[in-house]
């Protein structure tokens, strides 16, 4: 039924082996949108007018919606939405590492939006187009609607802080040099690390790991080329094909408090999924933002019941 | 399928969304919300699926569809 390109729709088709991965799947899906609420949010406190703050909160909202949509097949598959929301320890929540690298302005938030949000449209565009799950291929609809906005709004203000220039122009090249590398690292071990994909296999999604890194760096390299924004990364043609070369060593070290990448400094891959693991410098401050709350609710529910 | 949820206020139910662009358009699934009355289920329909601007949105109970058959049955 994969193989001939039919959906699945209901748990009395899945193996248990589908379940698992699309299980899997979906909540790396739902806590990297909810994550971004969170990490968004403590930026977007620093727009610099109430308009483009109004933008920050509009994306923040939209995120929220797209990660209740994947918790909520998820409660479909009957997982506990509540339970993975509020009830899990930060450090096992699975969203890419480069969230928990604090975003500190606004110019930091509008490059998120760049280049995460990039990450994130490649992503699920390439779920939204070949997923073998049907109520997830349409539920993302409306998420890639929206994850376009969010693309357009980090586009608008690079372009526009590239162009006034001088100390503004600096700061957007400080935020590119380290938020570079790290959406870089976003799509996971290179396809030769990586023999065996059971989600390309169940087509949970369509594209591999390098594939979606090289659609994500054919957009976002020329994108920063016109602007006037240096990026470590250049195009090869090789057998006719456009290739996007990093001219840096990948992996390599990162300092997250100094939101520094050292690029002498090569490492091997089992350092970077040591790293990812630890999480970073503010991966228990933003789940608490969202799981303290609801315990207090739920206190003062009981108190009053 | 489960219809029943448990949220931190309390007991839940699912709501189907359907909405259409235009008139010309026929009201089409767009997704669902799970809330425990119709008013909040109104309020949690309107701003969850706001990625278009709809000219007709509704909500049904997912109790109240009968379902004839489904994928697979045919």
């Amino acid at each position: 039924m994969i193989k001939s390109g039919e959906l699945i729709e209901s748990t009395n088709e899945m193996t248990p082996e589908y379940l698992r991965e699309l299980k899997h799947t979906l909540i790396v899906s739902g806590d990297t949108e909810l994550i971004s609420a969170p990490a968004y949010y403590l930026a977007a406190k620093r727009a610099p007018s109430i308009n483009a703050f109004m933008t920050g909160i509009a994306i923040i909202q939209d995120e929220l919606a797209h990660a209740h949509i994947a918790y909520h097949i998820l409660e479909e598959l009957g997982e506990d939405q509540e339970k993975l929301i509020f009830s899990r320890d930060p450090k096992s929540f699975r969203y890419p590492y480069a969230f928990d690298v604090p975003l500190d302005s606004w110019t930091e938030l509008v490059v998120a939006n760049g280049f995460y949000d990039q990450a994130g449209f490649c992503l699920l565009g390439d779920i939204h187009d070949k997923c073998s799950y049907g109520p997830w291929k349409r539920g993302l609809n409306k998420v890639m609607l929206e994850e376009n906005f969010h693309l357009r709004n980090g586009r608008t203000w690079m372009k526009r802080i590239s162009a006034a220039g001088g100390a503004a122009k600096d700061e957007l090249q400080r935020a590119v040099d380290w938020m570079f590398p790290l959406s870089v690292e976003w799509f996971g071990l290179p396809d030769s690390k990586k023999m065996h994909s059971t989600q390309l296999e169940y087509r949970l999604k369509g594209l591999t790991n390098d594939e979606l890194r090289q659609w994500w760096l054919s957009t976002v390299v020329p994108f920063c080329e016109q602007i006037g924004v240096k990026v470590p990364s250049h195009k090869e043609t090789r057998d006719g094909k456009d290739v996007w070369e990093l001219d840096y060593p990948f992996p390599c070290e990162f300092d997250a408090e100094a939101k520094r990448w050292d690029f002498q400094q090569p490492i091997t891959w089992d350092d970077v999924l040591g790293r990812w693991r630890a999480r970073g410098p503010r991966n228990a401050e933003m789940v608490a933002m969202f799981q303290e709350e609801f315990h207090n609710f739920r206190k003062t529910h009981k108190r009053d019941s | 399928m489960t219809s029943g949820y448990k949220r931190v206020s309390g007991d839940a139910v699912e709501y189907e969304v359907f909405a259409r662009k235009s008139r010309v358009d026929a009201l089409h699934l767009v997704g669902s919300v799970v809330a425990p009355d119709d008013d909040l289920a109104m309020a949690y329909a309107r701003a969850t699926y706001d990625e278009e601007r709809w000219c007709e949105m509704a909500i049904v109970r997912k109790e109240h569809v009968i379902e004839l058959w489904q994928p697979g049955e045919a």
